[in-house]
C-alpha cells in the first residue's frame, strides 16, 4: 500500500509488475516457513494451557507427525510402502534402553546414538530389500519388523525378553533425570519440527526430485542418471534416522517397553494412514494426517470407549473412499482445476 | 491378486464362527464350512463390487486401508456380538489320531490338509480351464485390454475377491477344529497368509501352496530343535532369505513382482 502511494504509478507499472511478481515469488516461498514458524509458537503457547494429562496426549500426537513425516519419505516421495517401518522405532527404543541401563549412557547420548543405529539397520536391511518392488517389498517389510521383535524377545540377557526392561529414571543409576510431562512434550515437539524442517528440504531439494522421479518410473529416472539404489537407501536410512530418535524418546517416555508395544505392527499401519489420509509425498499432509487422526482417535477413546476402534474403521472407510489421493492432494487439485465436487473425485478413481 | 490375499482375514474368523453356527443347528464342521463358504463368497463379492471397486484405480496402499478399516470395524463388531472369548468348534473325530509306523497323524489336520490340496487343484483346474478363470487371468495381466475384449472387470474383480473370501471361511471352519481362535486372532492370521503367498510367489496358483509347506514344516522343525520362541523368527528369517536371492518368491513369476499397480 505504502510504496504505491509514494511512487507514481504511471512510469512505474512494468517495473513494480516484476519486483511485485518477484515479492509474491518470494513470499510463495517463505510462507511455508512463517506458517511453521507460527505453528511452532502455537504449539509452545499451548503447553501453558495444557495440564498434565493433556500435556501427554499431544506429546502422542507429536510423536505421531514425526513418525509420519519420516515414513513420509521413504513411502511417499520414493514410492516404496516400508509396511516394518516400526523395527526402526523399535531398534532405536530398544539400544536406548539397553545403553541406559546397561552401558550408562545419558540419555542424550543415547539417543543420537540411537537415530545412528536405526539408520544403520535401514542400510542393512535396505541394500537387499530395496530391490524388491510392490506387494514384495511391503512383505518382506513386515518380515523384519516381526523378525526382529521375536529377536529381541529371545535375547533375554540384554533386552529382558518378553518382561520388558526398565530404563532407570530415579536413584543413583539413573543417567539423566526424568523429563517429566513438561519436558516429553518439548522432546516430542522437537522431534516433530525436525522432522516436518527435513520433509520440508526433501520436497524442495534435487534429492527430493529424484525421489519423485523413482516413484514414478524407476527404470526412466535409472535412465536420467538418478543412482536409484544409493537414493533409495540414503531415503530408508534418513527414515529410519528419524523413526530411531522416535523410538528412543518413547522408550524413556515410557520407562519399562516390551517387544510387543515396541515392534507393534499397528504402529506401522498409523503412520501409513495418517501419511494418506493426510496427503502422501506432501509435507503437510502427514502433519495433518497425524494431528486429525491421533485427535480423533483419542476424542472416540474417551466418549465411546466400545465402540471406538469401530467408529475409526468407518471414518478410514470414508475418508479413502472420498479422498483416495489423500486430503492436501485433493485440495491442491481442485485449486488447479477448479473441480471441487467430491462426487467427481470419487468418480476418478472408481472402476 | 491382491484382493485375494486381503479377503482372507475376514474370511478365516467369520468361517470359524460362521462354522460353529452352523454346528449349533446340527450340522458337522466339515459340512458347515461349505455353507460358511457360500456366505462369505456373497459378503467378498458385495463388498468388493459396491465398496472396493471404487477405489481401484488408486495407489496399492489406498486398497489395503479401505481394507484395514473394514478388518477394524470386523473385528471390533465380532468382539462386540461373540464376545473376545476363545473358541473351538468340538468334533468326535478330529482330536484322534491315526498311526503311521512310529508316527501319529492328527485325523482333523489330516483332513484339512487333504482339502488345501485339493481346492487348490480345484482351482488350478477353474482358472486355467474355464471361460471364467481366463477372465481372471486377464484381467490381472492388462485390465485395459481385458475390458476391450468384453470382460466385465468389476465382475471379475467381485467374483475374485469371493473366492477368496470363501476359501478364507473355509480355512476357518478348518482352524476352529484343530485349534481355537477369537476376534484379535485376525491379524496374526492376515500376517501369515500374506508371508505365505509372497514367500511362494504371486502369479502361480501352486505359489500358496508351496509357501505354506515351506512356512508350515519350518516352525515344525524350529520348535523342535529351537530354544524358547526362536521359531517365530525362523518363519520370517526364511521368508527375507528367499525374497533376497528369489525376489519373486519360490514359484512366482517375474511379471507380477515388477508390476506396481494392482
Amino acid at each position: 500500500m505504502s510504496t504505491s502511494t509514494q511512487t507514481p504509478p504511471s512510469t512505474n507499472v512494468p517495473r513494480q509488475g516484476i519486483s511485485g511478481a518477484m515479492r509474491s515469488a518470494q513470499a510463495r516461498r517463505l510462507f511455508p516457513w512463517v506458517l511453521g514458524l507460527v505453528g511452532l509458537l502455537a504449539a509452545l503457547g499451548l503447553q501453558s494451557q495444557l495440564y498434565s494429562g493433556q500435556e501427554r496426549t499431544v506429546a502422542t500426537i507429536f510423536m505421531f507427525v514425526a513418525l509420519a513425516q519420516a515414513w513420509n519419505l521413504i513411502g511417499g516421495f520414493a514410492g516404496y510402502a516400508s509396511f516394518g517401518q516400526v523395527a526402526f522405532f523399535g531398534v532405536g527404543g530398544y539400544f536406548t534402553a539397553v545403553a541406559m541401563s546397561h552401558w550408562h549412557f545419558s540419555f542424550w547420548m543415547s539417543l543420537l546414538l540411537s537415530g545412528f543405529v536405526a539408520a544403520l539397520f535401514a542400510v542393512i536391511i535396505g541394500i537387499p530389500l530395496l530391490r524388491l518392488k510392490g506387494h514384495y517389498f511391503a512383505i518382506a517389510t513386515l518380515g523384519v519388523a516381526e523378525g526382529m521383535r521375536e529377536v529381541v524377545t529371545n535375547l533375554t540377557d540384554l533386552t529382558g525378553g518378553g518382561a520388558g526392561i526398565t530404563v532407570p529414571t530415579v536413584g543413583n543409576n539413573a543417567t539423566t533425570a526424568y523429563l517429566g510431562n513438561d519436558g516429553f512434550y518439548l522432546l516430542f515437539l522437537g522431534l516433530a519440527v525436525l522432522s516436518v524442517i527435513v520433509g520440508g528440504l526433501v520436497a524442495r531439494n534435487k534429492f527430493g526430485y529424484a525421489l519423485r522421479a523413482i516413484n514414478q518410473d524407476e527404470d526412466a529416472a535409472a535412465a536420467l542418471g538418478i543412482n536409484t539404489t544409493r537414493m533409495k537407501v540414503l531415503t530408508f536410512a534418513l527414515s529410519g534416522f528419524i523413526t530411531g530418535l522416535v523410538g528412543a524418546s518413547y522408550a524413556f517416555q515410557q520407562v519399562t517397553i516390551f517387544p510387543e508395544r515396541l515392534f507393534d505392527v499397528d504402529i506401522t499401519v498409523l503412520m501409513i494412514i495418517m501419511v494418506i489420509i493426510g496427503g502422501s509425498g506432501t509435507v503437510l499432509g502427514p502433519l495433518l494426517g497425524a494431528v486429525a487422526l491421533q485427535f480423533l482417535s483419542e476424542f472416540l477413546r474417551q466418549n465411546f470407549t466400545n465402540l471406538h476402534t469401530f467408529i475409526l474403521g468407518a471414518i478410514i472407510i470414508v475418508a479413502v473412499v472420498l479422498l483416495p489421493q489423500g486430503a492436501v492432494n485433493y485440495v491442491r487439485e481442485a485449486r488447479r482445476t477448479k473441480e471441487f465436487s467430491l462426487l467427481a473425485n470419487v468418480r476418478k478413481y472408481r472402476l | 491378486m491382491s484382493g485375494f490375499l486381503q479377503a482372507t482375514v475376514y474370511g478365516l474368523l467369520q468361517g470359524g464362527l460362521l462354522a460353529l453356527v452352523a454346528v449349533g443347528f446340527g450340522l458337522d464342521p466339515f459340512l458347515g464350512m461349505f455353507v460358511s463358504a457360500a456366505v462369505l463368497f456373497v459378503f467378498g463379492y458385495v463388498l468388493q463390487r459396491f465398496l472396493i471397486n471404487l477405489v481401484i484405480n488408486g495407489p496399492i496402499f489406498i486398497t489395503l486401508l479401505l481394507t484395514f478399516g473394514l478388518d477394524l470395524m470386523i473385528v471390533q463388531g465380532m468382539n462386540l456380538v461373540f464376545s473376545a472369548d476363545y473358541r473351538s468348534i468340538k468334533t468326535s473325530y478330529a482330536s484322534e489320531s491315526l498311526a503311521f509306523g512310529g508316527v501319529r497323524v492328527p485325523l482333523g489336520r489330516l483332513l484339512a490338509f487333504a482339502l488345501a490340496v485339493a481346492i487348490t487343484i480345484l482351482l488350478v483346474a477353474v482358472v486355467n480351464r474355464t471361460r471364467t478363470g481366463m477372465s481372471i487371468l486377464a484381467t490381472g495381466m492388462d485390465r485395459g485390454a481385458a475390458r476391450l475384449m468384453g470382460i466385465r472387470a468389476r465382475h471379475v474383480y467381485a467374483l475374485t475377491f469371493g473366492i477368496a473370501a470363501g476359501l478364507a471361511g473355509m480355512a476357518g471352519a478348518m482352524i476352529g477344529t484343530v485349534g481355537t481362535f477369537n476376534p484379535s486372532a485376525a491379524a496374526s492370521f492376515t500376517l501369515m497368509s500374506f508371508v505365505v503367498a509372497v514367500l511362494g510367489g504371486l502369479g502361480n496358483m501352486y505359489g500358496a501352496l508351496v509357501g505354506g509347506l515351506v512356512i508350515g514344516l519350518v516352525q515344525a522343525w524350529g520348535g523342535q530343535y529351537l530354544p524358547g520362541t526362536w521359531v517365530n523368527a525362523l518363519a520370517f528369517l526364511v521368508l527375507i532369505v528367499v525374497l533376497i536371492f528369489r525376489p519373486t518368491g519360490l514359484v512366482g513369476r517375474a511379471f507380477y513382482a515388477s508390476r506396481q499397480e494392482v
